[in-house]
Parts: C-alpha cells; structure tokens; sequence
C-alpha cells in the first residue's frame, strides 16, 4: 500500500479542520471497504487519512413511527441489516444490505460511505432514495440537510465539499399501508456489483389505489435516478397489470445505461423493465 | 512513523508498532508471525484473511492495523479453546473433507464460528449465505457446508446436554 | 475384496495443519534480512523496450537489487518444466527486449519494503515502441500480421499442426444418413487458484540456492533453475510444503522464479516475490480459447461414421502447454464415441494476450464440449435419446483409446446406466413446472421459469503418456519400531495426494495407517518426480508406492521367518501383526520383528521402485439440471449427479472432493467465467474476483455423487484410476444439453450470458440449427 499519514480527530470540529488544512489531500476513513482498496488499487493517492470512527455521537440508529429512522454516520451496513425496525419498516434497505459485499465486508462498511462513494450501483442508494432519505452533513460553516435525492453529481462526485463530513442519515416514517422492496440484478447470488438496480417504495390506499410510489433506479444512468415518468403513471391509479407493465416500459425509457463488462446497455434496459415490474408487484404483495 | 498499538490477539494482550498503512493483516502475518491467516487478494473479495475483530468476522486487509487500537482480535490460532483440543469446527472441517488445499479454510472457518455464535442451528440456506464472502476454489463447497451442519448439531447436543 | 485402509475415509495427513493455520505455504516463510521484490509490468500488449532505465530506482534508499532485460542471463527456455518433452514450448527469456502481452513483466526491483520495491518500481523508466497487437488468432494468422516470435514454424504457430487420421472420412460421411456440423466458440477461463504465486529464494555462500515455492513441479523448477542459471543440480534445492491450489497451472515456471533467484543473488540477501491477485490475472495462465469445428456422419440406427474436426486453440503470448494441450484436445476427438473414420487437425496461434497454459482438462474441455453437444444435437436430429445414442457408440473394452492403448471394461457405459438410474432418464426431461407447487409459488413467476436436464461425459487418462513417458518413485524405509517412512516427491496441491500414497503403503504392507509417515518437498532428499499434474499421482506413484512397499514386506517377512520358525511364504501380516496363515495365534507384531536385538542393530530395511505407466482412463457421466428464467435469462443449475467410474477409490471423501471442486469450476466456465481482454489495446478488463465471476457458496447446487468401481486397472495400485480432471469436462456439455432440454435453445460455446439467452430466445423461431451468439 501507498505510504499515508494517520490522524485520528476526537471531535468533529478537529476533523474539519484536519480536511479543510490538507485539502485535496486527505480522504475520510470510516469502514474503509472501498477507500484501502482504491488506494491499492492506485486510484486515490491521499497523503493524510482522517479517521472518524472516534468521534462521538455518530454511531446511534433509532427508530420511531413518527420521525422514521435515524442513524449516524458510522452505523454500518451490517447493523441495519440485522435491524428488526429496518425489517419491519424498510425492507428494501435490508434487501440492498443483504446483497453489499460480504458479511466482512458490511462489519466494517458504513451506510454514510457507500453514499459518499457515489457509485451509480452502490446498493443502498435506491432504496434510501425511495424512501425518502436526508443527510445532515457538517462542514466549517456548520450543519447542513441535504436530500439524499439531490446528493449526487455524477459517477462517483457528490454536493459534498472536501472540508465536510455527512454526520447522519434520517428516513421518513413509513406510510400506513406501505412497503419498499429492492431488486439487485448480478450474474451471482453474492458478492456482486449491480448491473441494474431497482428500488420501488409503495403506498396504497383503498382498493388497491396506488396512494405514493417512489421508483428508483441505480447502475442505469451517472447516478441513481428517479423514474419520474414511471411513477406517474401509476400515481393514484388502482395497480393492475396492465398499468404496471406500462410504467415498467416507461421506466426503461428513462435509462441512460453504459455498455461494460457487467453487461450491455441493452441488457441492463431490458431488465430494468423486468425488474420494476417485479418490483412493483412484490411491494404490493408485501403490502397484503 | 510507526504508531504503538495496543491490542488483544488471540486473548494475550499485545503491542504492535506499525506504520500507519499497515493493514491488521499484514501486521497479524509478518509483525506477529500469525501466518495462519491468508492473503488471497488483499482487497476484501474473497475471505481468505478473516478474523473476528471484537466478536465480528471481518476482511483483515481492509482494516488498518491502527484501526485495531485496543479491539479484541480472534484469528485461526485462537479458534482451539486448549492446545491439544480442537474446535468442533476443526474438527469437522477435516473429518467431512471441507479442506483440500487448505488456503481459505482459515478464513472460513473463523467466518463459520462466527455463524455459529449468532445463529447456532441455521438452515442450509444461512450457512452458504453466511459464508458467501469466502471463495473456495477447490471443494466446490458442499463439504463445507457438511462440516457445518454437523457443527451445528453437535454443539446443539452439547448445549442440551449442559442444560439444567 | 475387503480392504483395510484403502477405500476408507482415514483421517487425512494434511488436514490438521490446515484447520489449525500452522500449515506453512511458501508464503509464510520468513528469513531474516528478507527483501521484497516487485515487478515492473508493461502497459502494451507488443510493443519494443527501446530504453529502460533503472537509475532514479536504484538512488531510492531502501532499494537492494534492480533487474532489466539488460543485466539478466539471455538464455532461452520452456518456461513450462518439461525438458525434452513435446509438451511445452521453448520460447521465453527472463526479461527480454520486446513485450508480447499486456502486464508482462520488464524490470524487478528487491527492497526492504514492500512499500519502497513498490515506489522504485514506479521510478523505473521504461520507453516503448508499440507494434501491432494481435489481439485474435485471425490477426494473427493473417499473411501479413508480425510475428511475435523468432522461434516456432512461423507464421505465429506455436507448433506444426497436429493431424491425426485414421479410416477414410469420405468414405464414412458418404455412408451416412446425416451429417451435422457445428462452430463452437469457447471462450478463456482462469484457474483462479486461492494462492497467489509466490516464492522465496536464498543463497549460501558456497553457490548453493534454495527456493521456498508454490509449484506442482519441484524437480522440473530445480532443473529449469539450475539449466538457466548455469548451476549443477545439486547446488538447487527446492522446498514445497502445502500448496494453495494449482489446477495445473502451477507446473509452469513464471517469469518470478527467476527474477526472484538473480534479485537474491545480486542482493546478497535472501529475495521473497508474492505476486498480487492483480498480477496473478495478468502473468498466470489461462485455459485456451479458440474455436472447435466438428462435423460427423449418422447412420439412421445412431452410429457414426465419420468425425471431422478443426480444433484452433490461443496460444497467448508464449507457447507454455500449446503443443501438449493442442495434441491431447485433439486426439481425444478419435476416442468416447467410436468411430473408425476420422480425420483431426489442430492447431496452436500465437496472439498478444495473456499466456495460456495447462489447466485441469488439458484441451479436453474444450474438444469434448462441442463433441457432446453435438451428440446431444445428432440424437434430437435422429430421434433417439441421448442417453441411448451415447450408449450406442460409447467406447468399450478392447477399443483404441486416445493413447493407443485397449480401452478395458465398459466405464462409460456403466456411468450413463447408472445415471439415468438415479434420475429417472429419460422421464425427467422437459418439465416446464417447478418441481413443488410451493416453490412455484415463492418464485412468484412460475410460467417464466423452465426446466431441464442433460448428460455431459467424458473420458481422461490417468498420466501425460505417451506425449510424456513419466515414472513414479518411491522409497520406503521401515524404521526400528515398526513404523514406516515413505519419501515421495510427489507434490500435495490439497488433493489429499500424500494420505492416499500412505493408505496404499499401509494396505500392501498391512501395517496400521497411523504408523506410515510420508517425506515430501525436499528436491534434496525425496526422490525424483515428474510432478503432479495429469490425473497421474495415485495411479503412477501411488503404484510405485505399492511396488516399493511389496520390496519392504518381502524383507519384513524374512525377518520374521526366522522369528516365527516358518517359511516366510507362509507368513501374512494384517493390522501390524505377523502371523502364520491360518495360525493366527502365533503372531508377533511387526515392531517385534525388526526391533534391534541383543547384538544386533537395527534392521535396514528399504524398499524403491520405479514404475513407468502406461495409460488407463477414467470415464464419467454428468446429470445436470437446470433452470431457466426467460425473462432475464439466468440460468441456474438446480442439481447435479454426476457418475465416475475410477477402478477403485482410495479414499471417498477426497474422491469425492475432486468430483465437487471440479463441477464448480466446470460451472463457472460454462456459465459465469471469463477472463476479457481489451479489443482495442489488450487490456484484461477483469482481473479481480469482483469481475472474474467463480462461483460461491450461493451459486453452488446440490451435488449428488456416485463413484463406480466396474472397470479397475490393472496398472494402477489396487486398480485405481485418476479422478482429477474428468468432472470438468464432463459438467459443461451436461449442462448446456440441460439447458437446451429446458428452453430449446441450443449452444455452441461457452460462457453462456443471460443476455445472449435472451436474445436467442426470441429469435428461437427462426432457425433450430443457427448458430448461438458468441460475443
């Protein structure tokens, strides 16, 4: 590995002011999954490496039915996974958990980095997306809340400034008579980095009227996006066959997916139509 | 600059003085000559080097060796409760063939440990689920899991036969 | 026949050290004033070095020892360790001035941290001259294309063509009633072994060098090391303990043992070099790619008539196993399946891609994958089951095998029985539901899911003969208390080789499994092997092995004959007892009678044995089932039952091992493994096991596996046959005959993508014999 400089803030206001002193220069070390092995891999050369994970007050995850979930920075993916309010509530941010990496892996990564990381088919990204999710993040001039929806900029690029450090993560309370589902498609059943990622969080009112649905899509454009068209379609329409198929056509309509070794951009079209067709259908099923 | 490190290994309490882009694997094989965790590919894909980091199986080349500061760290070496006694595991991992050439059994082995301690009668499905993080190149897995299983229920055996 | 040790699971010699971490691999080894070494890579797939220049390296503190092309012996070599065998190719430098692939290492540097070997290696300067990359066998076959190498035939062939002829194939196709002929396309998996290479070498300071070493071949590193390095054998030592995998891919010498050795010597120090997974994609070997076409003559009743073939295999940079994979891929199209006429020709290109070498299956995957397929497509064509054409024609006792020795018994034959047995052939064909309604219900789209089975086989040979007329060795030496010492230089890959030499030893000299001891790894001290590698081991040393041990029980008997007042015919010895035959109750342990006595020391009783195999063949049938979702166009292997027919099982688990561990590799080649390289520039696009796909603990089916003992050869030790490398070659074909059962689809190469069975799916009405859609 490249030789690196190690500092270890205890506060925020120290780690602050550590990036905003290096620059470009350093990068944030919290679970590390992707950051030591970007440096090995020579595509990040950091001279400085912050690490946060002893900074107090970032480790937290609480649920309650009114403000949602909330959950710090360095909660890692495996503790939402195994989470019973994530289950019961989210359960399309446990599929997505249940699917990043390994059970190594998600001992150690964090749900705050595999967002900052910005992969367009980072797993968890979809599903916090769908449901509604914010980031508090805290920087020089203090805190702000980002939705997570306008976080990102591009393949790996985030609003993020390199002197802040996304602090927390909220989700909205889950809507009566809801359910959120995520589909990852990969060649394996494990260890995979998606080639279509669908997300869909559903709300249903009476007679099977779709009341709320969020649709979105990862590892098909520059960054997770929303499938706007397709959520239209169904938006307050009762949710038979017909209309779902449709609005799965619309969504594939809305890709802008690339060709590369995990699949062609017309395969990776293709089963972005059949995955949030089947997406769709599992959250209504799970809803009943 | 090295850094002193503080940590307990294996249940010794040790310090290793390390540069700060040591990883805990490195550090473990060549500052601890604990070699019986393995470098498979050094970057988290395939399992070969876990260890449980405070009861926790996680890849040893994606943790820094400073990140280890005062953690409880269990590797291959310190599965055996007692020198001349084997781990169930151990024990099974060669009596139903789970080990061929041997390179990812340490790893697996500490994963299905910690398997075992957080879920001690899993279906099938949770054992290949459990240890989908570790490539095994030459068993094809089904000994492995066969291992396991007879891992389980024999630890479940043991359990009834301590209960009160 | 009841035996004692053979064909029991004992507890394996190797496995404690394994389960416990105190197993030492070549990597763990550490020497005091160790450096590390790093290699330099080039960044073109061929191009000229018209400059390097290690000087700001050498400057770096730290650094010990730089190598480049000019400051490294010119000598050329086999790379691949088989002197004087039409195997391997003799074709490498150390270092030369031209690059032929990309990531081919340029320049080494050993330094005292990995960190500081790694830094210098970045200072070195390196400037190229790119040539055209030929980067596909029609490139490079081209009148016009560059030839990438000085030696060979030229024309970028690795070697003359191989032909092998026999009949008259006009004649056959004439008579027959159909013919068909097919593509197929096979593309390049990787042996992705969970070691990386690595190797450790030291000097002493009277010339003598040892090398701690992750090989198959530990006599054939010795000999390439002392041939280039100009020393005499017994000035190299070469130590292997356990090993982390090869799957044949280990018998080559890369370009690291070398650099490894001077870098050692220049330094002064001793010199560890591990590559990285990275660099194990890029400099290890791959199976070969190419392309098969096959084309054979039917009559109406099934039987064949002529079988014509064009086998085309990338060689990759070097030439590595290329003649020896090419010649026995080849040849083993006149056997399986009998038929009198054929015509065979196969040949071997050079390309600008990673170096393909020997892999588990040497070239029989490949021929054997469009043969079996091809099958299965004449059996459609002829309706007639599959099951029942390959019964017809599978090749039986007295037929010329490949080697041109008599095939003995009907191993074939029996597997597909068996097989169709277990499974309910042919009834279980073409379902298109899931096999319980409440699984149905949980795949939530039922209709879209279909399922299938097929039968993949296949029949390998135990030993390389005759393209390599190996011998085994043995020596055994019985010490004073009764325990016995075999010293073997067969290598341990994991394959649970050493506990099956003892349990022969044991059996023959019926003594107790735990008092045999097994030496290995000692080039030093264990006597000459030829290396594991060719399904070979137990047939050929395990042979050995039960020759030198029938030596040491004559001896032993003798002994013992004077104790027991008997004539040592009489004698029999069962459990470490000696006894009378019939008289069991005069007996005296084996201890008792070679301990020293008063006067007289300790008995030296040792036993060697040479034994030079021949051939025999192990034979399987694979069951596979699939399942098909046609929406996405996954396919997913549901169950597998393969049957093996092996002589006689030394050791069931480990058998069974190898059957399980190659069905997974067979899994992924036919389904989710390969290794890409860049059209453009010659890049591998996947060298990590992020984008390498093998298969894991997910992905794996149920494996029911039968082992038959119906056709034991009579040159093996207790009639046992290889098993290593059949159920690779079996699983493919099995599985894509499934998989045309499940969606009537048929394939003609491999990997197979779910996006291509998609696209075949909907233009499935157009043509049932088109050709699938290789990328």
């Amino acid at each position: 590995m490249r030789r690196f400089e190690y500092h270890e803030p205890r506060t925020l206001d120290e780690a602050v002011v550590l990036l905003s002193e290096f620059g470009g220069g350093a990068s944030v070390l919290a679970g590390g999954t992707d950051l030591l092995v970007e440096i090995k891999e020579h595509l990040r050369r950091p001279d400085h490496l912050v690490n946060i994970k002893k900074i107090a007050g970032m480790d937290q995850l609480s649920f309650d039915s009114s403000s949602g979930l909330q959950f710090g920075s360095l909660v890692t993916a495996r503790e939402i996974e195994v989470c019973p309010a994530v289950h019961r509530h989210y359960r399309g941010l446990v599929q997505a958990t249940n699917e990043l990496g390994s059970i190594q892996v998600r001992n150690r990564a964090t749900i705050a980095g595999n967002i900052c990381r910005a992969s367009p088919s980072a797993d968890t990204l979809p599903p916090l997306i769908a449901d509604g999710a914010r980031l508090t993040v805290y920087g020089p001039d203090g805190r702000r809340c980002i939705a997570l929806e306008d976080f990102f900029v591009g393949p790996g690029k985030t609003v993020l400034r390199a002197d802040e450090i996304v602090t927390a993560i909220e989700v909205l309370a889950p809507l009566p008579r809801s359910a959120s589902i995520y589909i990852k498609h990969g060649r394996r059943k494990a260890m995979e980095l998606a080639t279509v990622g669908v997300a869909v969080s559903l709300s249903v009112g009476d007679g099977d009227v779709c009341d709320r649905i969020r649709i979105v899509l990862g590892a098909v454009a520059p960054r997770p996006i929303r499938a706007k068209r397709a959520e239209e379609i169904l938006q307050g329409q009762v949710l038979e066959r017909r209309l779902i198929e449709a609005a799965a056509q619309a969504a594939m309509d809305e890709t802008r997916p690339i060709s590369n070794i995990r699949g062609s951009a017309a395969y990776r079209r293709d089963m972005t139509r059949v995955l949030t067709e089947r997406a769709i259908v599992q959250a209504r099923e799970t809803i009943q | 600059m090295k850094h002193s490190v503080p940590v307990t290994i294996n249940g010794e309490a040790q310090e290793l003085s390390v540069e700060p882009y040591r990883s805990l694997l490195d550090a473990l094989r060549n500052e601890m000559g604990l070699t019986g965790t393995k470098k498979g590919c050094d970057v988290g894909d395939c399992g070969a080097c876990t260890v449980l980091m405070n009861g926790k199986p996680v890849n040893s080349c994606l943790v820094l060796a400073v990140e280890a500061k005062d953690a409880d760290i269990v590797t291959i070496e310190g599965i055996q409760s007692a020198p001349d006694r084997l781990h169930p595991l151990q024990e099974n991992m060669m009596k139903y063939g789970g080990s061929q050439c041997g390179f990812c059994t340490p790893g697996i082995i500490v994963m299905a440990k910690a398997l075992l301690d957080e879920h001690p009668d899993p279906t099938e499905e949770e054992i290949r689920f459990g240890i989908a993080g570790n490539i095994c190149r030459c068993t094809g897995y089904t000994k492995i899991v066969e291992a396991i299983q007879a891992t389980a229920r024999e630890l479940a055996v043991s359990r009834k036969d301590l209960a009160p | 026949m009841n035996m004692a040790v053979v064909g029991k699971s004992v507890k394996r010699l190797d496995t404690v050290g394994k389960v416990t971490g105190t197993a030492i691999y070549a990597g763990d080894v550490s020497l005091p004033g160790m450096l590390h070494a790093k290699i330099k890579r080039s960044t073109l797939a061929h191009a000229t070095i018209k400059r390097i220049d290690a000087g700001k390296a050498l400057k770096l503190p730290g650094v010990k020892a730089v190598l480049t092309h000019e400051n490294v012996p010119r000598v050329l070599h086999y790379g691949s360790p088989h002197p004087r065998s039409a195997s391997v190719t003799r074709d490498q430098y150390i270092l030369d001035s031209k690059v032929r692939y990309w990531g081919e290492g340029v320049a080494a540097v050993a330094a005292t941290s990995e960190e500081i070997a790694e830094e210098a290696r970045d200072l070195i300067e390196v400037e190229y001259e790119a040539l055209p990359a030929l980067l596909t066998v029609e490139e490079a076959l081209r009148p016009s294309a560059p030839l990438i190498h000085d030696t060979g035939p030229g024309g970028n062939l690795v070697l003359e063509p191989v032909i092998v002829s026999r009949g008259d194939v006009s004649r056959g196709f004439a008579e027959a009633d159909l013919i068909i002929e097919g593509d197929f396309k096979l593309g390049r998996p990787v042996p992705a072994y969970m070691e990386p290479n690595v190797c450790l070498c030291q000097w002493d300071g009277i010339g003598k060098l040892t090398v701690w070493i992750s090989t198959q071949t530990p006599f054939m590193v010795r000999g390439i090391l002392a041939e280039v390095l100009g020393l005499p054998l017994h000035n190299v030592r070469v130590l292997v303990n356990h090993m982390g995998g090869g799957f044949g891919a280990k018998q080559d010498l890369f370009q690291n043992e070398f650099l490894c050795a001077l870098l050692a010597k220049q330094a002064k120090r001793p010199v560890r070099m591990e590559l990285s997974r990275k660099e194990t994609f890029l400099s290890g070997r791959s199976r070969h790619s190419g392309r098969v076409w096959l084309k054979q003559g039917f009559k109406k009743d099934g039987t064949i008539t002529a079988r014509q073939a064009r086998v085309t295999f990338d060689s990759g940079a070097y030439g590595s196993h290329g003649p020896g994979v090419t010649a026995v891929g080849t040849a083993a199209l006149t056997s399986l399946y009998r038929c009198e006429n054929v015509h065979l020709e196969g040949r071997c290109v050079y390309t600008n891609t990673p170096i393909a070498g020997a892999f588990r299956g040497y070239g029989v995957v490949q021929t054997y994958y469009a043969l079996d397929i091809q099958m299965d497509e004449a059996a459609e064509r002829l309706c007639i089951d599959p099951a029942q054409l390959k019964l017809r024609n599978a090749v039986r006792e007295g037929d010329l095998a490949p080697s041109g020795h008599p095939i003995t018994g009907h191993g074939l034959e029996d597997c597909i029985r068996r097989g169709m047995d277990e499974v309910g052939w042919p009834q279980c064909r073409r379902q298109a539901a899931a096999p319980a309604a409440a699984q149905a219900q949980q795949e939530n789209i039922d209709r879209r899911l279909r399922y299938g089975w097929g039968i993949g086989c296949e029949m390998h040979g135990s030993s390389a003969y005759p393209g390599i007329k190996e011998q085994g060795n043995a020596i055994i030496k019985m010490n004073e208390d009764g325990t016995v010492t075999l010293l073997t230089g067969a290598t341990g890959l994991g394959t649970g080789t050493h506990t099956a030499l003892a349990q022969i030893v044991a059996e023959e000299m019926g003594v107790k499994f735990e008092d045999v001891a097994v030496v290995h790894g000692d080039t030093d001290v264990v006597p000459w092997d030829i290396g594991a590698f060719a399904s070979h081991t137990t047939f050929m040393v395990g042979r050995a092995a039960q020759m030198a041990a029938v030596e040491v029980k004559k001896q032993l008997l003798e002994r013992a004959a004077e104790r027991l007042e008997a004539a040592a015919d009489d004698l029999e010895i069962a459990g470490g007892m000696i006894s009378v035959k019939g008289v069991p109750n005069m007996a005296i342990g084996v201890r008792e009678a070679i301990a020293p006595r008063l006067g007289m020391p300790a008995a030296h009783l040792v036993g060697t044995a040479t034994y030079h195999p021949t051939k025999s063949y192990s034979f399987a049938a694979h069951f596979v089932q699939v399942k098909v979702d046609t929406q996405t166009g996954q396919i997913e292997v549901v169950q597998v039952v393969p049957v093996h027919e092996i002589g006689r099982v030394i050791h069931p688990v480990a058998a069974a091992g190898q059957i399980e561990g190659g069905i997974q590799q067979g899994i992924g080649h036919t389904l989710t493994e390969d290794y890409v390289i860049d059209p453009t520039d010659g890049r591998p696009l996947n060298s990590s096991f992020v984008d390498y796909k093998v298969p894991l603990s997910l992905d794996m089916p149920p494996i029911r596996t039968l082992i038959l003992e119906t056709a034991p050869s009579a040159g093996g030790p207790f009639g046992a046959k290889g098993v290593a490398e059949d159920p690779i070659i079996a699983i493919g074909p099995a599985i894509t005959n499934a998989v045309y059962d499940a969606i009537g689809v048929r394939f003609r190469h491999y990997p197979i993508t779910p996006e291509q069975v998609l696209i075949a799916l909907r233009d499935c009405g157009q043509s049932a014999a088109r050709d699938d859609l290789a990328a």
